[in-house]
């Protein structure tokens, strides 16, 4: 399976010249027969969207989806959206169209707010974290800070997922004498579901400026078993080209035999315990 | 304490001044060029972003300034190829004065800071240049600057590095040393210093500021680090007694919607 995945500055609250962004970069791929192309969370709506969310966000019977399904009768598309889908009701979305539909939507569970961020102010909380087949792959989506609990990677990992997908608007901070502490973090857990996970994963991590507020890219693909052995720069716009197979993923997990040798029913007992306690 | 990845700031913030230049459509920066370390860093790190011929210096003396400030000041514009403008701002100044005399330095320093805003957004318009701030995070925080003077600009580029780091990305950039080595200053009166001003080292300070605010350590815990008590607490009291500098002035709420409170949108919104 041919992956792209696209490092980019969506405008805050400017859904038209996103969308013509996407279309094009869509179109684009379609053309170079990429079979599933991914853009950042909040692609279509940009990221610290405070107030302007109400007015952007997409809607069941929204023109928007309309086209993204049109588009996606040939490629798979992954965009990230504010989507109300109850009238007042409003998540942070990733949705995934394939052959012409929705196939799967992840609302996005973990929603920051703390110090810049607010997320908690306009989006309700999702509360699953399902896994969906796409041919031969089992796939997750994982949206930002959720790709910090490796316990949400780890029930994915439950579901047999050999693509884990995390799209992301992440802000650089914590400027030291290496650079900005931010980035690491999300490499560290990349080669941590790759290699113990024992799955291929994509990190999408959009670019550019929301006032002062730099993202840092760094988009990255691990492959199972190895890690990260494709990184996009940091800062700077970028495609990120990578394919996957099932056969990695097959001689990781009999690499390793973290998935054979996985004890759920001791994790669920031990969990069960502590809540008790 | 406050080293840090020189070459990640300069792409950081070269890259965040052209966005927020072209955002807003425009092609072009003015940097009101002291002579000082700050405005020439700023003026650098513009000329990266928007090349030579779209960076403008305007140096804007006042007769009590040092008139090493002004070599000083054309020597970077020169040094950039960056074209600049020189407005005497005496007259104006001193026309004001003469009808209302000034009893205390700070009236003259606080009447020629917006002054120099004043010409500086002039310039901004006449040049299509937007104005760039020179601002730093030290004194962003302790409020050393004057409301409406030069705290006024479009945007900060370097308002979140302490002084002391300002000083070492001037020596990664390039800056003529006889512009690093002078003693930061407002200029003035002779011999005035920001450090005899606020009445702690930069170095200090910007080690207190760090520890306050980005570590967000306790006061007795900055204390037990091998701070002064009465320096803490002096410190702790500028942060709180400016913060009126770094926000919008307070709406008196009454509808539902209230402009600076709950009506919440980036600059950016819709760029």
């Amino acid at each position: 399976m041919k992956i792209r995945g696209i490092q980019f500055s969506p405008l805050l609250g400017n859904i038209a010249k996103n969308m013509d962004f996407h279309t094009e970069e869509i179109r684009k791929a379609t053309i170079e027969n990429i079979n599933l192309i991914i853009f950042p969370e909040l692609s279509i709506s940009g990221y610290q969207l405070k107030d302007i969310v109400y007015d952007v966000t997409l809607t069941p019977d929204d023109e928007i989806i309309k086209h993204l399904k049109t588009l996606s009768k040939n490629i798979d598309i992954l965009v990230g959206a504010p989507y109300e889908e109850i009238p007042g009701i409003i998540y942070n979305c990733a949705f995934y169209f394939s052959k012409g539909e929705i196939l799967h939507i992840h609302r996005k569970v973990q929603l920051p707010n703390f110090g810049m961020f607010e997320e908690q102010m306009i989006f309700k909380a999702g509360d699953t974290f399902r896994s969906f087949q796409v041919g031969e792959f089992t796939m997750g989506i994982l949206i930002c800070r959720e790709i910090l609990f490796p316990t949400i990677a780890y029930l994915y990992y439950l579901q047999n997922v050999d693509f884990l997908i995390g799209i992301s608007n992440s802000p650089y901070r914590g400027l030291t004498k290496e650079g900005m502490a931010s980035l690491k973090l999300w490499e560290r857990l990349g080669e941590v579901f790759a290699v113990n996970y024992s799955q291929n994963y994509v990190f999408v991590n959009r670019s550019g400026f929301e006032d002062g507020i730099g993202f840092g890219g760094g988009s990255f693909f691990a492959q199972a078993g190895q890690g990260i052995i494709k990184k996009s720069p940091y800062f700077e716009d970028y495609t990120l080209d990578f394919e996957i197979d099932q056969e990695s993923v097959r001689r990781a997990r009999i690499g390793g035999n973290y998935l054979r040798d996985e004890k759920p029913t001791v994790i669920l007992n031990e969990l069960k315990r502590l809540l008790n306690a | 304490m406050l080293d840090f990845h020189l070459e990640t700031v300069e792409k950081v913030v070269v890259a965040f001044i052209r966005d927020a230049v072209y955002k807003n459509s425009f092609k072009n920066g003015i940097v009101g060029v002291s002579g000082g370390i700050d405005s020439a860093v700023v003026l650098a790190l513009t000329q990266r972003a928007l090349g030579s011929e779209h960076t403008f210096g305007l140096l804007m003396p006042y007769k009590l300034s040092s008139p090493a400030s002004l070599s000083d000041g054309k020597k970077i514009c020169r040094q950039l190829r960056v074209s600049h403008d020189v407005v005497d701002i005496s007259p104006s100044i001193d026309a004001y004065f003469d009808c209302f005399p000034a009893h205390k330095p700070m009236l003259i320093g606080n009447k020629c800071a917006r002054e120099r805003m004043s010409v500086l957004y002039d310039f901004s318009a006449r040049k299509h240049a937007l104005v760039i701030g020179t601002s730093n995070k030290s004194e962003l925080l302790i409020g050393y600057s004057t409301i409406f003077g030069d705290s006024a600009a479009a945007f900060f580029p370097i308002g979140d590095l302490y002084k002391t780091q300002v000083f070492q990305l001037a020596r990664c950039l390039g800056i003529p040393g006889e512009i690093i080595a002078k003693k930061p200053s407002a200029d003035l009166w002779e011999n005035q210093t920001d450090e005899g001003e606020i009445g702690i080292t930069y170095k200090e300070l910007d080690e207190i500021l760090y520890l306050m605010v980005d570590c967000r350590l306790r006061l007795n815990a900055i204390e037990a680090a091998g701070y002064s008590k009465t320096t803490i607490e002096k410190v702790n009291r500028m942060i709180m007694n400016s913060q009126y500098k770094r926000t919008m002035p307070p709406v008196c709420k009454l509808l539902t919607r209230t402009v600076g409170i709950d009506f919440r949108y980036f600059r950016d919104w819709n760029k």
